[in-house]
């Protein structure tokens, strides 16, 4: 056993040791230090072994024997779990201290981190589902532990049964590819015909699709993620997608591969309408925390553009670009778990100190939370995409892959390339506009109501996490073109990419990222110089000579009117104007505008309907009387012995 | 001759910008049969914003006081990305064609957030106008930049202007799509009818003028040169992608320098002509503009130009 193995061993151990502890009564601050320094060291042996040290532990195995190992994939989503991971549980210091239930929140916040853990460490289907499986329980359990009320319940019932549907192409996929021994050995899928080969693909796109939120499988995600504690959020948008995307990757590039052709247009697809759909009805969001939901899947949808390209250059033999656009969705999975994981933690802080996340009852929080709002607001530019964060350099290496997608030679792959491109710039623009209003509302202008007036600062561990994740974001955009070579390496058949300090790219101008960073931060600082501080008294906006009253305040949709109504043929939004009259005078007006999520109202409502209707009717066979029964059974006899008088069985 | 491009590079970015402004601004006048205020007008609203104090509209944040830095700073780093006459200096900056479609949307992100800083409703309304038909260029531009960086097979600025010297792309029908997209960009990022109208006084109509209401001396002056130096910006590009030329560097030089006052002409032009559009119409517009360069990637990409 060599050093990283034992390394491995010791941060699996006391991780699993720090999720049992609070409830033996140990001191939470020991079972948090005991769980972060677990997932620390695994984390530290993925970036070993993502760097070049050998595998750790076990190759994969088709039989049902546990095994455990950690390669070059593995240990890149280790690192992405450990570095959002270290500070969640900072976070839940102050977060969970004398919140009810504190020890079984900590305890299966642990669970949590072990699950997630054991599907990427898994190196047989055992482990890989059972880790699966628990990655699904111990949010909804840590839901059901902190809320109780009816609408908590709902939702991790919709929450289950969602991912438990989905889930089980997760099943199907993994133990048809154990059964034909393609776990061990990813050539042995090929030659078992192409219909066994679309089952494990379609599968595992619906079964991990619905996990990491594409849509149409995605209308659990902007629910469940919300309502979870705020530690969880983070680790729910900013990893378990992850996680899901890990899974996704390893059929489609190593278990099943080489896979077919139409895969990565059809990925393609899904990235795009996800990407576009998420980023949409983020934007016509005023639950902070479900903004931040819908606007996850957004950024599934771009990892998806990303992975659909790659897979389309394997197929044309452009094997540079393949591993570029493998790339692209492997830095922007950790970048989006990066600044996620960050606006998820601000934003349970700003619950905490305002009482309500509502968009429209924020306003004011940067002065209030100079901490807290200065790091939501660098997160707030990271996930709109500006450069140059991190957000940018991903989001630039996704539209670049595309582009040149569109650059031939075939007709369909280069119209696909370059809609699928536009459609990235667009998601962008969209996400862009989606977070300056969320800033905007939250941390800018006067407070609305008197409990954001009074808020405060949170704890110091409340403070400080935030902070590492943006100081992460920042450093990761510095270092990617560092990065890049590295997780090029991870894509089946890569060539070897020489490191820079900025992202040198074939077929571009390359960005570099660094000096970018350096640019801008120098020129802004002379303009600042060279503006000089002479300002006239402080005096209030202009509003055409009026005060501003606080209920004339623009509303978030206030300032998403303009593209609500360019594409309100898509958005459908509902507006009901009603005005109460009382003897011929309007007394009050009630207002109500909304925009509905579409995929509630057109897709998953009729099939839950239609799915009740069923379950009706076929309960009607079960009238309750011995009689009936008895004649069923004497039927399914008769109807037997038919089938065996004809030859059909037996 | 480097040197040259380095030098026009960054005095041309940094001075020249309020000329074009100030050209389009007097030909139209003369088209519209006004004397019109003289080409070197921005350069006097400069001098005079620069010698007034800002104004500190309460209650703000650093936001608010940072965003005229920041927007001058990603305008001037764009302009460094920019080839002049096919030749760019090595900043160590890249010249990436998307990058500096990137760094246009940080100024754009910063001057939204100063809006809500302000919380003053005409910015706010005209920052949400801009933003969503940021949406829609963004798209617009991607689909150009791709076309026109088709045969270089690269996004390189440098490679593409080469590229896109002489007569032979005008061969192809992809090349004028893309021109034609490309001429939708501009009026779109210089904030020029039909699509704005750049002088207007009506807070009510504005787009790109909106958020800048609540700035004023050296602050405004900054926002001002930005959206000048935009212009500049855009317009070079537009010469050095999609405006025939021909020759080495002295020759190209030569054919940027009389292409750019007949680009602020047409500007001129297409305002004289054009009244504005209805708000909601021109994200309709733009999509026409996406739809017309996929046609010309079919018939780039069925023609064989790759």
């Amino acid at each position: 056993m060599d050093a990283l193995e034992s390394a491995a061993a010791l941060g699996a151990a006391l991780l699993v040791a720090g999720s049992a502890a609070p409830l033996a009564r140990v001191p939470a601050a020991t079972a948090l230090a005991m769980q972060a320094v677990g997932i620390g060291l695994l984390g530290g042996v993925g970036a070993a072994v993502l760097f070049g040290a050998a595998p750790v532990g076990a190759g994969f195995r088709d039989g049902l024997e546990p095994a455990f190992g950690i390669d070059g994939l593995t240990g890149f989503f280790l690192v992405t779990i450990a570095l959002v991971a270290l500070p969640s549980l900072a976070y839940a210091r102050d977060y969970l201290r004398d919140a009810r239930n504190e020890r079984w929140l900590l305890a299966l916040g642990g669970l949590f981190l072990v699950s997630l853990g054991g599907v990427v460490v898994a190196r047989d289907p055992s482990v890989f589902l059972a880790s699966w499986e628990l990655m699904t329980m111990a949010p909804a359990a840590a839901i059901l532990v902190r809320r109780t009320d009816a609408e908590a319940r709902h939702v991790v019932f919709v929450y289950l049964a969602i991912t438990h549907l989905g889930g089980a192409g997760v099943w199907i996929s993994l133990l048809t590819l154990a059964h034909y021994g393609a776990l061990a050995d990813p050539g042995a899928l090929t030659g078992q015909g192409a219909a066994v080969q679309t089952l494990v693909i379609v599968a595992a796109l619906v079964g991990f699709g619905t996990k990491a939120g594409l849509v149409p499988l995605h209308t659990w995600l902007p629910r469940a993620h919300p309502v979870a504690p705020s530690h969880l959020s983070a680790l729910m948008s900013g990893v378990m997608v992850a996680v899901a995307i890990y899974g996704l990757v390893r059929v489609l590039f190593e278990w099943a591969a080489p896979v077919p052709l139409w895969v990565g247009p059809a990925l393609l697809a899904l990235g795009l309408l996800s990407a576009l759909s998420g980023v949409l009805l983020a934007l016509v969001q005023r639950d902070l925390k479900r903004l931040l939901a819908f606007s996850t899947i957004e950024n599934v949808g771009i990892v998806a553009l990303a992975l659909g390209a790659s897979l389309v250059f394997l197929h044309q033999g452009d094997r540079t670009w393949a591993a570029l656009a493998f790339a692209a969705a492997l830095l922007h999975t950790l970048n989006h778990a990066l600044f996620k994981s960050l606006l998820f933690l601000t934003a349970g802080s700003f619950e905490r100190a305002a009482g309500a996340l509502d968009l429209d009852r924020l306003g004011g929080l940067l002065r209030r939370m100079p901490w807290t709002g200065g790091a939501f607001l660098l997160g707030a530019a990271a996930i709109a995409g500006v450069p140059p964060l991190n957000g940018f350099v991903s989001e630039w290496l996704a539209l670049q892959a595309l582009v040149h997608l569109g650059f031939g030679p075939s007709l369909g792959t280069g119209l696909a390339g370059a809609v699928a491109a536009a459609g990235l710039a667009a998601t962008s623009g969209l996400a862009l506009y989606c977070f300056v209003k969320a800033a905007g509302l939250a941390l800018l202008g006067e407070p609305r109501t008197p409990e954001v007036a009074s808020a405060v600062e949170p704890g110091a561990t409340m403070r400080l996490a935030p902070f590492l994740l943006g100081g992460a974001c920042v450093v990761l955009a510095a270092v990617s073109g560092l990065l890049l070579p590295t997780l090029a390496e991870l894509a089946p058949g890569s060539p070897a990419l020489a490191a820079h300090a900025g992202l040198e790219v074939p077929g571009t101008g390359s960005l570099p990222a660094p000096w970018l960073l350096v640019g801008i931060v120098v020129l802004t600082a002379f303009a600042w110089r060279l503006r000089g501080g002479r300002r006239a008294d402080p005096m209030p906006a202009w509003a055409c000579g009026q005060r501003v009253e606080p209920s004339l305040r623009w509303t978030s949709a206030g300032f998403t009117k303009p593209i609500v109504l360019v594409l309100q043929g898509v958005l459908r939004p509902v507006r009901a104007v009603e005005a109460v009259r009382e003897g011929g005078l309007v007394d009050s007006i009630a207002y109500r505008g909304e925009v509905p999520h579409l995929f509630d109202v057109h897709l998953y409502r009729p099939l839950r309907s239609r799915a009740l209707a069923a379950a009706g009717t076929v309960r009607r066979i079960q009238s309750g009387s011995v009689r009936a029964y008895a004649a069923y059974l004497l039927t399914l006899v008769l109807a037997l012995l038919v089938l065996v008088r004809v030859g059909a069985i037996g | 001759m480097t040197f040259v491009a380095a030098l026009i590079q960054v005095l041309g970015g940094l001075a020249l910008g309020p000329l074009l402004v100030g050209m389009v601004q007097s030909s139209k006048a003369r088209l519209q049969g006004r004397r019109g205020p003289s080409p070197l007008q921005p350069y006097r609203d400069l001098r005079r914003l620069w010698g007034k104090s800002g104004a500190d509209p309460q209650p703000t944040t650093i936001v608010y006081r940072l965003a005229p830095c920041l927007v001058a700073a990603c305008t001037a780093l764009a302009l460094l990305l920019l080839p002049i006459a096919g030749r760019a200096p090595d900043w160590s900056l890249g010249n990436d064609a998307l990058v500096l479609v990137g760094l246009l949307a940080l100024g754009r992100f910063a001057l939204a957030a100063a809006g809500w800083d302000t919380g003053s409703g005409f910015s706010l309304m005209s920052s949400g106008r801009d933003l969503t038909f940021a949406v829609f260029a963004e798209a617009l531009m991607a689909l150009a930049l791709l076309l026109a960086a088709l045969p270089a097979a690269s996004t390189d600025l440098v490679a593409m202007a080469a590229a896109a010297g002489g007569s032979s792309p005008w061969a192809e029908p992809a090349h004028w799509c893309a021109a034609a997209a490309f001429a939708l960009v501009v009026l779109v990022e210089t904030g020029r009818q039909p699509i704005d109208n750049p002088d207007t006084h009506l807070e009510l109509t504005m787009i790109h003028e909106g958020p800048l209401l609540e700035y004023a001396g050296r602050d405004l002056a900054l926002i001002q040169w930005s959206a000048a130096a935009r212009h500049w910006l855009v317009l070079v590009l537009a010469a050095e992608l999609f405006a025939p030329h021909w020759g080495g560097f002295w020759e190209q030089l030569g054919w940027l320098a009389l292409t750019l006052p007949a680009l602020c002409a047409a500007l001129a032009l297409t305002e004289t002509a054009q009244a504005k559009m209805r708000i909601l119409r021109v994200p309709g517009l733009l999509a026409g503009g996406c739809a017309l360069a996929l046609i010309g990637l079919a018939s780039a990409l069925v023609g064989g130009l790759v």
